[in-house]
C-alpha cells in the first residue's frame, strides 16, 4: 500500500498545507477546487453563528468538506492528460470501451480524448472495477480532469 | 467584433486583457496550468480551461492544448499577451489556419520582424536609420572584421534570432573578433536553435527610446509619443516613462516618421513597438516588437487610449478612431516594475506566499497586478508581480507621486524591487532625467538604515 502522503489522489497533504496557510495568512477562508474535489478551509468566525461542530479555540481553523470525495473512499481517478474532446467509444455508432461495473486491467483503453484531430487513447493505470464515468461523451475535458473512478483490485 | 477571446497568458497581462474584454462586452476564456489554480485570471475570466502541468513548455507554450481549449470553449479569437507565444509566428499561423483570429499582426510579419538581421534590412529599405554594421548576417569572423574596418570599433555581435542579451558580445578591437564571433554564435545556437549573428557598431551612453504604434486593416496608422526605457538591469527594463525627459522635438518627430515608414512598409496590423537607441543626437532602429508590451500603460496614461481595447477592435476588422489630441502627451507617466527579486542579493528570484498585499491608491495611481494576500507566487514563471504606473501634470509631480505610491505599496512574504525603485527616485541623475542604459551598472546598491541607496561608482 502506498503511503497516504504519496498518493496524489488523497488530498490530505493539501488540506494540511491549506490549514497551515490559513493560520499563517490570517485570511478567513481558502477554497480550492481540483476537478470534482473541492476543499474549503475556514477560520472560525468571530461573530457567533450556528455551528454543529464543537467549539474550537479561537483562531484554529475548522475544516469543511462540502462533498465527500470518492477519492477518500479508496477510489482511483483516471485523469485526462490533455485538453480535448472525450469519447467513450472508438468510433460513432460503436459500443463504449467500458461500462460501469466492468472489470478492467491496467493498460486497457477506457476512452479517447481527441485534441487537434489526434486520438489519444486513455488507459487504466490500475486494474479494478469501473465505478463511475465522470465526463460526458463528446464533451470537452481539461487537463487533469477526472474521467473515471475505478475501485482498484485488492492486493 | 470578436465574441469570445481566449487569453493565452497568465499573471497581470491576462487580467489586463480580460478587463478590456469585459468593458467591450466580449466574453473571455482563461487558460491556466495546475500551478495557477488559485490565480486571478482563472477566477475573473468568464470561462477557464486547465491546459497542463506547471512547466510553461507543457502549458502556456503548449500550442495543441491552447488550440484545443479554444475549440472546446468556442472562442473565436486568441490574445497572446506578451512573452510566451506572443511572437511565435508558428502559433499565429496555426491560429490563422484553424480560423481563430490572432490578436496581432500576420504570422508573416511576426516572422519577418522576429529575425533581427532581416528586420534591420527591412528597416533600412524603408528608410529608417539603422546602426552602422553588417548587411544581414555575418557568416565568418572575417566578415565581422571587414565590418569593423568599415564602421570602427567597438562592435557588438548579436544573435539574429535573439533578444534579451543572449548570444551578444561586445568587441573592443579586431584581436577579440574570433573568440567573440564563436562565442556569440555558439550561445545563439544553444539558446535559439539558430546560430546566425549580425554586427553593429557598439554605441555607448545611449538611451532606449521606443514608439508605440497601432495600425488597422484599413490603412490607418497612429504613432504615439515616445517611451523612455533606459533604466534597465541586464537588458531588462525596470522603469519606463513617457514622454522621454528633455527629448529634442526634432528627434521625436524623426522617430515618429521613421516608425510610420516601417509600419507602412510592413502592412502592419495591430499594436507594436518600434525600438530605437538614441545617442549623441542620432537615433537608430534596434528592433520591432510585434505585440503588446509590458510598459503599454505608460502610453495609455498620457494618451487616454485603451491600447488593448484598440487591439481587439482592429483584430475584429474595425477602424482606429484615435482623436488627434491623444497623440500629444497629457502630463507625464512613469511605470515601475515590481519584481519578485531580491535587490540586496543580486536580484535572486523569489517565490512563496504573499502575506500582506496593500497596493497604493489615490489620484494618478494605477496598479496592474495579479496579486492578493494569500496568493502563492509559483516558482515556474516570470518574476513580475505588479506594475505601478503614476501620472501627473509634469515629471516632477510624477516623481513625487511615485515616491508616495511606492512608499504606500506593501508586499510582504518575499523581497521585491520596491526598495530599489525608491532608491532610483532619490538619485540626482535620474531626477535630472535623460539617464543612459548604463545608469544601474554604474551604481552600487548599499543598505543604509534599512533603506537602499544607489552610489555612483566613479569611472
Amino acid at each position: 500500500m502506498p503511503e497516504i502522503e504519496e498518493n496524489p489522489n488523497l488530498p490530505l497533504g493539501e488540506v494540511e498545507r491549506l490549514v497551515e496557510l490559513l493560520r499563517e495568512s490570517g485570511v478567513g477562508e481558502i477554497l480550492v477546487r481540483r476537478g470534482e474535489t473541492e476543499i474549503s478551509v475556514k477560520a472560525k468566525p468571530e461573530a457567533p453563528v450556528a455551528q454543529q461542530a464543537a467549539p474550537v479555540a479561537q483562531g484554529v481553523p475548522e475544516m469543511v468538506e462540502p462533498e465527500t470525495s470518492p477519492e477518500m473512499e479508496g477510489l482511483h481517478a483516471v485523469r485526462s492528460p490533455v485538453v480535448g474532446t472525450f469519447y467513450r467509444a472508438p468510433a460513432p455508432g460503436e459500443g463504449a470501451y467500458v461500462e460501469v461495473g466492468d472489470a478492467v486491467s491496467a493498460g486497457q483503453t477506457l476512452c479517447i480524448v481527441e485534441a487537434m484531430k489526434l486520438m489519444n487513447e486513455i488507459v487504466a493505470d490500475v486494474s479494478g472495477e469501473v465505478v463511475e464515468v465522470l465526463a460526458e461523451d463528446a464533451g470537452g475535458v481539461e487537463y487533469d480532469q477526472p474521467l473515471f473512478y475505478l475501485r482498484p483490485e485488492a492486493g | 467584433m470578436v465574441s469570445k477571446v481566449l487569453v493565452a497568458n497568465r499573471g497581470e497581462i491576462a487580467l489586463r486583457v480580460i478587463r478590456a474584454c469585459r468593458e467591450l462586452g466580449v466574453r473571455s476564456v482563461a487558460v491556466y496550468s495546475t500551478a495557477d489554480r488559485d490565480s486571478l485570471h482563472h477566477e475573473l475570466a468568464d470561462e477557464s480551461v486547465c491546459i497542463g502541468p506547471p512547466p510553461a513548455v507543457s502549458s502556456y507554450l503548449n500550442i495543441p492544448a491552447i488550440i484545443s481549449a479554444a475549440e472546446l470553449t468556442g472562442a473565436d479569437a486568441v490574445h497572446p499577451g506578451y512573452g510566451f507565444l506572443a511572437e511565435n509566428a508558428r502559433f499565429a499561423e496555426i491560429c490563422e489556419r484553424v480560423g481563430l483570429t490572432f490578436v496581432g499582426p500576420s504570422s508573416r510579419t511576426i516572422a519577418a520582424m522576429g529575425d533581427k538581421a532581416e528586420a534591420r534590412e527591412t528597416a533600412a529599405r524603408a528608410g529608417v536609420p539603422v546602426t552602422p554594421g553588417s548587411d544581414g548576417t555575418c557568416e565568418s569572423a572575417g566578415e565581422v572584421k571587414r565590418v569593423g574596418a568599415e564602421v570602427g570599433y567597438p562592435l557588438v555581435i548579436k544573435a539574429s534570432a535573439g533578444g534579451g542579451g543572449k548570444g551578444m558580445r561586445v568587441v573592443e578591437s579586431e584581436a577579440e573578433v574570433e573568440a567573440a564571433f564563436l562565442g556569440a554564435s555558439r550561445e545563439a545556437g544553444a539558446t535559439f536553435g539558430d546560430g546566425s549573428v549580425y554586427v553593429e557598431r557598439y554605441l555607448e551612453r545611449l538611451r532606449h527610446v521606443e514608439m508605440q504604434v497601432l495600425a488597422d486593416s484599413h490603412g490607418t496608422t497612429v504613432t504615439f509619443p515616445e517611451r523612455d526605457c533606459s533604466v534597465q538591469r541586464r537588458y531588462q527594463k525596470l522603469i519606463e516613462e513617457s514622454p522621454a525627459p528633455g527629448f529634442p522635438e526634432e528627434v521625436r518627430d524623426g522617430m515618429m516618421e521613421a516608425s510610420e515608414r516601417l509600419v507602412g512598409s510592413l502592412g502592419y496590423e495591430g499594436a507594436g513597438t518600434v525600438e530605437f537607441v538614441y545617442a549623441e543626437g542620432e537615433f537608430y532602429f534596434i528592433e520591432m516588437n510585434t505585440r503588446l508590451q509590458v510598459e503599454h500603460p505608460v502610453t495609455e496614461m498620457v494618451s487616454g487610449v485603451d491600447i488593448v481595447a484598440e487591439q481587439l477592435k482592429v483584430a475584429s476588422g474595425g477602424r482606429l478612431e484615435i482623436p488627434p489630441e491623444a497623440l500629444t502627451p497629457e502630463g507625464h507617466a512613469i511605470e515601475f516594475r515590481i519584481n519578485a527579486e531580491d535587490p540586496g542579493r543580486n536580484f535572486l528570484p523569489q517565490a512563496g506566499l504573499v502575506e500582506v498585499y496593500n497596493p497604493p491608491g489615490g489620484p494618478g495611481v494605477r496598479v496592474d497586478s495579479h496579486l492578493y494576500a494569500g496568493y502563492r507566487v509559483p516558482p515556474h514563471y516570470d518574476s513580475l508581480l505588479a506594475k505601478l504606473i503614476v501620472h501627473s501634470r509634469d515629471r516632477e509631480g510624477a516623481v513625487r507621486r511615485g515616491l508616495r505610491a511606492l512608499d504606500e505599496f506593501a508586499i510582504s512574504g518575499m523581497e521585491t524591487t520596491l526598495p530599489l525603485h525608491l532608491a532610483i527616485l532619490e538619485d540626482e541623475e535620474f531626477l535630472r532625467g535623460g539617464v543612459t542604459t548604463s545608469f544601474l551598472a554604474e551604481r552600487t546598491l548599499e543598505s543604509e538604515g534599512g533603506l537602499l541607496r544607489l552610489n555612483k561608482v566613479s569611472v
